[in-house]
């Protein structure tokens, strides 16, 4: 693992009454691209704000390299923000955009046009130095608003959910591009967004937050098949959640009137758990194979799958599958140990 | 063929719409130009083409000082009310929204109000914390009413202005204060130039505010063109022509410049590669600023020199002097006059009696009788005037001030009738005051819109003395009056009859002997005549207030302005008749050379001196004049 640069130590902050951040704890790497990941309103933003110095925490302490920063001011953190709406400076052109910070720092001309050069070539936009930024796409924005911040060679750029003003295919385009900018350039990427498959897709670590809690940090893959608890699976894609399963003892978990093998353990025999099943993961069988029967309520088709609704005795059960099924039909579920992610109860 | 001939009536009425439109706004202004090159002294009649007025401009220091006094106001005002402005809205934007919209609400209170109100409001303000009035408190009164003007163009522009701007600018390593100037000013520029119009064009014509809050003899523009309009002055053609100009010049930079520039910038491209346009323009631009740092300064360098030379205040009727002489005698004394002008005798005393003082006052016979009842004035020391010999003595030792311990003659004459010969029939003349009610000239008649004066003529048309006090004789000339007014149908003018009588618009008209003098110069046509039944003879004097503590350069200012020459020059430029014997001689030889009203017809049997009148008299006098003027 790299080193540590930043350190959050029990980082709260209120607004007023309100208590925004509850003790927030997170180690982050360097070159690591952590993704805060979380609904509006879970504080993610305001750790970030934190992070980049526009907001002083409450309490806690905010670590940068080991020294305490949380009294630094922003212009002097070595961190560079991109905006969610780019807050690029409508009255300059774009090169005079991107050497803004270097010509603040008084670096001489010659430096300031290579590394704006440079810049503006890592994000693809090389030649448009004396176009005005007003006149640019929201593509071409973003890539100056992230050429503006990269410019100064800061060792960690913040992202505030920057993506969130393109529209669907061309976020999917800067996602790759982002990532590939990160890896060029080597340094770490803080970024939030309230979109989860933009975090899974892009991040060495997503640390999921909400009500001003994390709630679970770990790799993608980690968070998507292993959530923590209800909230992490709720968040993270679809799912079929079961709020009143029992651990019976490690590797069996018993829930609709049957028990199931796992690959859970660790908890306490008898434990209440909850079980999270992921709709690509139940597979739609005929009635007479499987335990758990049940008859087709609706079915959607959605691209490369198709949405399906199985009504069972004990609950709707969320299916994706590429088959068809005819309504009204009688189906039996299944799904295999590894399928059964058994989670903490909240 | 129809519709197209119904499209051009629309044409022709849209055009002719349009142009109406334009002849309305832009007619006064057009008028005020030509006549400012006008070779008489007419505002209404052109008669001929000349530069005399903007000679008189450029060498007339009132005007020349007044100039100063408002484009450094105005300057200085600017500067001042952008900055407050601009970062009370900055701030403002920052604020809680209960505490934005009561303050933005409060911001607005200004704007609305009157600005007599304002006037007033700052005027006792001052007044109440001693502060002297002058130059300081003209430029924090404009401030005062400057500022809200640039908060209300500004805040828009910073409440639209997206917060994360500031939060970018300090991410990308700038200060606070770095923010401000390179991210913030940039994006609300536009705001803080309306808010910068705004204010210089508040200030720069602002006359109500100034008018009360000022002192010291700290005029602007449009308090002198205020004083000047009491007699017909065409300087002040020249001056609007000028300052017309000035902004016309003005906006045509503003908006030329930006369009010139942006041209030269896109070709400056190519240069601007190798850095040498840039580097010209940050060198043009340091330029800039350091020269408009250094106009400021020169600015309050230049307001606050002035002090340690002697100075002597007076208070004079406005137009009642030449200003020449006021330089010279600055000059000749190395001294400092503060001259300010009223325009009446009853607002003199006012201001006088509201604790302002002043060293040298020009009041009116009456008035000095008033103040010497009142113990205000200061003997004059009359050994000590050497030009005292030459005072005509026929007008001195007049029953206001018998001895002349109180008073130097400054001006005099008579109220007579000035009319048309070409109009008004010789044998109609013998009928006196009464020829006034001829009603052969119903409808031609100019009467002076004064109560003293109104009543003058009533009371000696019916042969009474003008200083009665008996109810039923002050009754009479009430009904003489109002009879007058439904049967002759007279209109009451101001100093403005000077201008209509040159033009010759109506036959006759109530004039004093001085301005007649003027009149006549102007318009051979007209003669003068004083009626037999007798007239107001009126003396304005020079006198010195008790309280003066420059006992000494005051006698000396006298003693200048009864100096042959500068009676002379004086006279030529009031046209009121000179009490200077050789000055007398003088006009009579070259400027009023045949002109008959610059000899005061003095000493008829029926005339008068105004006299001080008891309160009640002066009472019924006013309530009766209330009612002439409803009718």
């Amino acid at each position: 693992m790299n080193r540590k640069i930043i350190e959050l130590k029990q980082l709260s902050k209120n607004f007023g009454e309100q208590q925004v951040l509850k003790g927030i704890d997170l180690n982050i790497y360097e070159n690591e691209f952590l993704t805060l990941l979380g609904p509006s309103g879970c504080g993610k933003t305001t750790t970030l704000r934190i992070i980049a110095g526009f907001d002083e925490p409450s309490g806690g302490e905010v670590l940068f390299h080991g020294t305490d920063i949380s009294k630094v001011p922003a212009y002097k953190r070595d961190v560079n923000t991109v905006f969610q709406k780019y807050a690029l400076f409508p009255f300059l052109n774009v090169y005079d955009n991107i050497a803004f910070g270097l010509k603040i720092k008084k670096k001489d001309k010659k430096t300031i046009d290579e590394k704006v050069k440079n810049t503006l070539k890592l994000v693809g936009l090389e030649g448009f130095e004396k176009r005005g930024v007003t006149l640019l796409s929201g593509g071409q924005q973003q890539r100056i608003a992230i050429a503006r911040a990269l410019v100064n060679e800061p060792k960690v750029l913040l992202l505030d959910e920057p993506l969130g003003a393109l529209d669907a295919k061309l976020r999917k385009e800067m996602q790759s591009e982002l990532k590939k900018i990160q890896q060029e350039v080597g340094i770490t990427f803080i970024f939030v967004t309230h979109d989860q498959e933009e975090a899974l897709s892009m991040s060495d670590t997503v640390v999921v937050m909400n009500e001003g809690i994390i709630q679970q940090i770990g790799s993608p893959v980690d968070i998507y098949n292993e959530p923590e608890n209800r909230f992490v699976a709720g968040f993270i894609g679809e799912s079929n959640i079961i709020e009143n399963a029992v651990m019976k003892h490690d590797l069996l978990v018993s829930f609709d009137g049957f028990d199931f093998e796992c690959v859970d353990k660790g908890f306490k025999d008898n434990e209440e758990t909850e079980v999270v099943l992921r709709p690509e993961d139940i597979d739609i069988v005929s009635p007479e194979n499987s335990r758990i029967k049940g008859q087709v309520k609706s079915i959607a088709f959605k691209g490369v799958h198709y949405e399906i609704h199985v009504e069972t005795p004990f609950r709707n059960y969320l299916i994706h599958t590429t088959d068809y099924f005819e309504p009204g039909l009688n189906v039996g579920l299944s799904f295999g140990p590894e399928d059964i992610h058994v989670m903490y109860k909240m | 063929m129809e519709e197209r001939t119904i499209q051009k009536k629309h044409k022709i009425g849209s055009a002719l719409y349009i142009t109406l439109c334009f002849l309305f706004l832009y007619l006064p202004i057009l008028v005020t130009m030509i006549f400012s090159f006008n070779s008489s002294k007419s505002l209404t009649r052109f008669q001929g083409f000349s530069l005399t007025w903007y000679e008189r401009l450029f060498t007339d220091s009132e005007i020349m000082g007044a100039v100063y006094v408002s484009i450094s106001i105005a300057l200085l005002a600017t500067v001042i009310s952008t900055i407050l402005g601009t970062i009370t809205a900055i701030g403002l934007s920052k604020s809680r929204k209960i505490i934005k919209e009561i303050i933005i609400n409060v911001n607005n209170i200004p704007i609305m109000n009157p600005d007599i109100v304002t006037a007033i409001g700052l005027m006792i303000l001052f007044s109440s914390l001693k502060i002297e009035k002058g130059y300081l408190t003209m430029l924090l009164a404009h401030v005062c009413f400057c500022t809200p003007y640039v908060i209300t163009s500004v805040y828009p522009k910073v409440r639209n202005l997206d917060p994360a701007l500031a939060n970018a600018a300090m991410d990308l390593g700038a200060t606070p204060f770095q923010a401000l100037t390179k991210v913030i000013l940039p994006m609300i520029k536009e705001g803080i130039f309306a808010g910068v119009l705004l204010a210089f064009t508040m200030s720069f014509d602002d006359f109500v505010v100034s008018y009360f809050i000022t002192g010291n003899g700290v005029k602007n523009i449009s308090i002198v063109v205020y004083n000047m309009t009491r007699r017909t002055n065409p300087t002040i053609n020249a001056l609007s022509t000028i300052v017309i100009l000035v902004i016309m010049i003005t906006l045509v930079i503003v908006n030329i410049v930006p369009a010139i520039t942006k041209k030269r910038s896109k070709k400056n491209f190519e240069l601007e590669k190798e850095g040498i346009f840039i580097a010209q323009n940050k060198r043009l631009k340091k330029y800039a600023g350091t020269a408009a740092a250094a106009a400021l300064i020169v600015i309050i360098v230049l307001t606050s020199y002035a002090g340690n030379k002697e100075t002597l205040k007076i208070f004079n009727a406005g137009e009642y002097i030449d200003p020449d002489l006021i330089t010279e005698f600055e000059k000749e004394y190395n001294c400092r006059i503060i001259y300010e002008t009223f325009d009446s005798n009853e607002s003199m005393y006012t201001k006088i009696m509201s604790g302002e003082t002043y060293d040298v006052l020009v009041p009116s016979d009456y008035m000095i009788e008033r103040l010497i009842k009142e113990n205000q004035l200061a003997e004059i020391d009359w050994s000590s005037l050497s030009n005292s010999d030459n005072l005509n003595k026929d007008i001195m030792g007049k029953a206001f001030d018998s001895e002349n311990k109180y008073s130097v003659p400054y001006f005099y004459g008579t109220v007579g009738i000035l009319y048309d010969k070409t109009v008004v029939k010789e044998e109609d003349l013998k009928d006196g005051w009464n020829l006034l009610k001829n009603t052969r000239y119903k409808n031609n008649i100019y009467m002076y819109d004064s109560e003293r004066d109104a009543f003058m003529i009533a009371l000696k048309a019916l042969g009474y003395s003008m200083n009665t006090d008996k109810k039923e004789e002050i009754d009479e000339a009430y009904n003489w009056l109002i009879e007058q007014r439904v049967t002759m149908n007279p209109v009451d003018v101001g100093d403005d009859v000077m201008d209509n009588m040159i033009a010759g618009n109506k036959a006759l008209a109530v004039v004093y002997s001085g301005d007649a003098a003027y009149i006549m110069a102007e318009n051979k046509n007209l003669e003068f005549f004083n009626p037999d039944e007798g007239t107001n003879e009126w003396f304005d004097c020079m006198v010195i207030m008790k309280s003066s503590e420059k006992m000494v350069l005051a006698h000396k200012f006298i003693d200048f302005m009864l100096d042959v020459e500068h009676a002379t020059i004086n006279s030529a430029f009031v046209g009121y008749t000179s009490p200077v014997e050789g000055a007398y001689q003088n006009m009579l030889e070259t400027d009023y050379k045949g002109i008959s009203s610059y000899t005061p017809v003095m000493g008829n049997k029926g005339n008068e001196i105004f006299r001080y009148q008891s309160a009640e008299t002066k009472g019924y006098f006013a309530d009766l004049w209330t009612k002439v003027k409803a009718h």
